[in-house]
C-alpha cells in the first residue's frame, strides 16, 4: 500500500524534475525537453495503472499552482490554453503505454519505444489535435498540421524512452513494475 | 528479566531476500537500556534492524516488540518503537518542519490541530520555535538528523532503533547528537559498523553473516570484532564475487 | 517550493478558492458561448481591469504569465489574415486570452495550500475507489517534499558524469536518475509505514 502511494508520488516529482532540469543535448546538439519522457518512463516504469496516477498527481499539482511543465509553466491557465489536449492525453498516454509495456513479450527497449510511439505520440497526438481544434476553432486536419510541428522531437523522444527503460532492466530487472 | 511481554525477542526468525539467507534463525532477548548491532557492510544488520521495526516479516520464526508482532500491529508498534534512519532525506516525508513532526502524531490519531500545537510547544522547548515554517531543505545535514530525532520523539516511542546515527556528521554535530542520545530515557538500540560508538553500551551483539558471532558487554564482544576485522583487513579478500 | 500564487496580497486572495474556481467555471463556460470579437474585447478589457486593479507587479506578471500563447496568437492570426476572415481569428485569440488571463489570475490570488484542500474535497466522491483525502494530501506533500531532493541528485549524477567525460550526460543520466527515483520510494514508503502507514 505504501510502496504504491510512494511510487507514484515519486514518479510525479521525476515527471516534475524533467520539466525543470536544462533542456537535454542530443548527440547533434539538438536540445529536446525531456518532460514528456516523463510521461513514457512513467508507463515504461510503473505500468499502466500507477503510470496513470502519476500524471495525474502530478498535473493535481499543476493545476494548484506550481510551475512544473516545462518552460515553468503551471496553474488553472495551461488547462485553458490551445495546449490542453495534451495535457488530457498525458493520463491517457501514460496508461495505454503501461497497458502495452504489461502485455508484449517484446525485450524492455523495443517493448518501451514502440508502447511510446502507439501511447506517446498516437493517442497523446489524438487528445492534442482535438485540443488545438476545439479551442482554435480549426478543423481536424488543420490541427493535424500544428500538431505535426512536434513529431520529430517526439519521436526522439520515444527512442530514448526505449534506451532509458532498456537501461534500467539491465542495471536492475526488478526495476520496471510494468513486467514485475 | 526474562518476561517476554517487555523488551525485543526473536525467536528463530529467518529472513530470505531474493533466495539468499539474509538472517539465519537469530533467537534474542533484548531488555538492556543500551543495546549495539555491531557488524560489516552486507553482514544483514540492516535487515535486522527493518525486521524489529516490522519493517519486513519473518520468512520463519516470530518477532515480538513488547509482546506485539511489529509487522502485523503497527498501531501498537508505533507507540512502542522509533526509527532513527541513517539517512535524514530517506526519513523526512514532508516539505515543512511542522508538517514533518505532526505527522506522526496524526497516525497515532491525534487531530491535527493538536498535532501542530504539540510540534511548535516541542519547538519551543527546544529552542528552535524559527524552524516551524522552515522548509526542510533550507535545514542543514545536521539540522536534518536533529528534525527527525525530534519526529520520533514527539511519539513517545519506549525504544529507538538507530541505523548508524553519526555517520557522515561532522563532529561537532556528532558530539551534539550522541550528548542528546545519552540522555534519552528510552531504549536505545544502536545500529553500526563503527565499534567506537558503542564503547558505553550495556550489551553488544556482533553479527556476522546473518548470525550472533559474540553476545556480551561491550569490554568483552568489541576487542574480539576489532582484532577480527583488523585480520581481515589484511587479506585481499575483496576480489571474490558473491554467488 | 516556488508557486505561482503571487505575494502581492491583492483584494482577491481573501476570497474563498473554492468560490474563485466556481467563478471561473462559469466565466470560461460563458467565454466560449461568445462568438463575436466585442463582447469578447470587453471580457479582455474586464480581466486587464481585474490585474490592474491589483497593482503595476501583480499585472505584469500575469502579462508575463501570458507570453507562452504567443505562438498560437501568431499563427491563428496569420491564418485568418491568410483567410481573409479577421472578425473569426480576434474572436478566437481573444478568447484564448481572456480564458487564460482569468484562469492564471485566480491562480495568482489563491494559495497552494487552499487550491489543493479544494482538490480534496472535489475528490471526495472517489474514497470508494481508494482515494482517501488523507492519501491524496500526503501524495501531494510527497511530491513537493521530494523534487528539491531528487533535482540535487540529478545534479550530483551530472557531476559526477562530467568528472569521468569530456561530453555532457544526455539522456544516459536518466538511468541512474530514475533507479534513485525508485529508491527513494521504497525508502519513503519505509519511513511511511515506521511512522503509521498510508491509512
Amino acid at each position: 500500500m505504501e510502496r504504491n502511494l510512494t511510487h507514484i508520488a515519486l514518479f510525479a516529482a521525476l515527471i516534475a524534475i524533467l520539466g525543470l532540469i536544462p533542456k537535454i543535448d542530443l548527440a547533434g546538439g539538438v536540445p529536446i525537453t525531456a518532460q514528456s519522457l516523463g510521461i513514457m518512463l512513467c508507463g515504461t516504469v510503473l505500468g499502466a495503472k500507477r503510470g496513470a496516477l502519476a500524471v495525474l498527481l502530478f498535473l493535481a499539482l499543476v493545476a494548484a499552482g506550481l510551475p512544473l511543465l516545462s518552460g515553468g509553466r503551471g496553474g488553472i491557465g495551461v488547462f485553458a490554453s490551445p495546449s490542453v489536449g495534451y495535457l488530457v492525453g498525458f493520463p491517457i498516454a501514460a496508461f495505454v503505454i503501461g497497458w502495452l509495456m504489461e502485455r508484449t513479450t517484446l525485450a524492455a527497449g523495443p517493448a518501451a519505444t514502440l508502447a511510446s510511439i502507439i501511447g506517446g505520440i498516437g493517442i497523446l497526438s489524438i487528445f492534442g489535435i482535438l485540443g488545438m481544434g476545439l479551442m482554435l476553432e480549426k478543423s481536424l486536419p488543420e490541427a493535424a498540421f500544428l500538431a505535426g510541428a512536434f513529431l520529430p522531437g517526439d519521436l526522439i523522444k520515444t527512442v530514448i524512452a526505449g534506451f532509458v527503460t532498456q537501461g534500467l532492466a539491465r542495471m536492475r530487472p526488478a526495476s520496471l513494475l510494468s513486467r514485475a | 528479566m526474562t518476561d517476554a511481554s517487555s523488551g525485543l525477542v526473536l525467536r528463530k526468525a529467518t529472513v530470505r531476500l531474493g533466495g539468499r539467507l539474509v538472517l539465519d534463525a537469530l533467537s534474542f532477548h533484548l531488555t538492556e537500556s543500551r543495546i549495539g548491532i555491531l557488524g560489516r557492510n552486507g553482514s544483514g544488520k540492516t535487515t535486522l534492524l527493518r525486521l524489529l521495526a516490522g519493517l519486513i516479516a519473518p520468512d520463519d520464526g516470530t518477532v515480538r516488540v513488547d509482546g506485539v508482532d511489529p509487522f502485523k500491529n503497527r498501531k501498537a508498534t508505533l507507540s512502542a518503537l522509533g526509527i532513527l534512519f541513517q539517512n535524514p532525506d530517506h526519513q523526512i516525508l514532508f516539505p515543512t518542519v511542522e508538517e514533518e513532526l505532526a505527522f506522526g502524531l496524526a497516525q497515532q490519531g491525534i487531530p491535527q490541530p493538536e498535532a501542530l500545537k504539540r510540534a511548535h510547544d516541542l519547538l519551543s522547548v527546544e529552542g528552535r520555535r524559527a524552524w516551524a515554517k522552515a522548509p526542510v531543505s533550507t535545514l542543514s545535514q545536521g539540522q536534518r538528523h536533529y528534525l527527525c530525532l525530534l519526529s520520533v520523539l514527539l511519539m513517545q516511542p519506549r525504544t529507538i532503533l538507530l541505523d548508524e546515527p553519526l555517520a557522515g556528521l561532522d563532529l561537532p554535530t556528532q558530539a551534539r547528537l550522541a550528548r542528546r542520545f545519552a540522555a534519552l530515557p528510552q531504549r536505545l538500540i544502536t545500529i553500526t559498523h563503527d565499534p567506537a560508538v558503542l564503547a558505553d553500551a550495556d550489551r553488544v551483539l556482533w553479527l556476522d553473516s546473518g548470525a550472533i558471532a559474540a553476545d556480551g558487554p561491550p569490554a568483552q564482544v568489541i576487542p574480539a570484532f576489532t582484532a577480527e576485522m583488523a585480520r581481515i583487513g589484511e587479506l585481499d579478500a575483496d576480489a571474490d564475487l558473491a554467488g | 517550493m516556488l508557486t505561482l500564487t503571487s505575494p502581492v496580497e491583492t483584494w482577491a486572495h481573501p476570497l474563498p478558492a473554492g468560490l474563485k474556481l466556481a467563478f471561473l467555471a462559469v466565466a470560461t463556460t460563458g467565454l466560449f458561448a461568445l462568438k463575436t470579437p466585442l463582447p469578447l474585447g470587453l471580457a479582455c478589457a474586464a480581466t486587464a481591469l481585474a490585474y490592474l486593479g491589483c497593482g503595476k507587479i501583480f499585472a505584469t506578471t500575469g502579462l508575463r504569465l501570458l507570453w507562452p500563447l504567443w505562438p498560437f496568437v501568431v499563427i491563428v492570426g496569420l491564418w485568418h489574415i491568410w483567410i481573409a476572415s479577421p472578425a473569426t481569428g480576434a474572436t478566437i485569440i481573444l478568447r484564448m486570452i481572456a480564458a487564460v488571463g482569468l484562469a492564471n489570475f485566480v491562480t495568482m490570488t489563491t494559495r497552494l495550500s487552499d487550491m489543493l484542500a479544494v482538490f480534496q474535497w472535489l475528490a471526495r466522491p472517489l474514497r470508494p475507489l481508494g482515494l482517501s483525502p488523507r492519501r491524496l494530501a500526503l501524495a501531494c506533500a510527497l511530491v513537493v517534499r521530494f523534487i528539491p531532493v531528487m533535482l540535487e541528485r540529478f545534479g550530483q549524477i551530472s557531476q559526477s558524469w562530467s568528472a569521468r567525460s569530456s561530453r555532457r550526460p544526455g539522456w544516459r543520466a536518466l538511468v541512474p536518475v530514475t533507479l534513485a527515483a525508485l529508491d527513494d520510494a521504497d525508502r519513503a514508503a519505509e519511513a511511511l509505514r515506521a511512522r503509521g502507514g498510508a491509512g
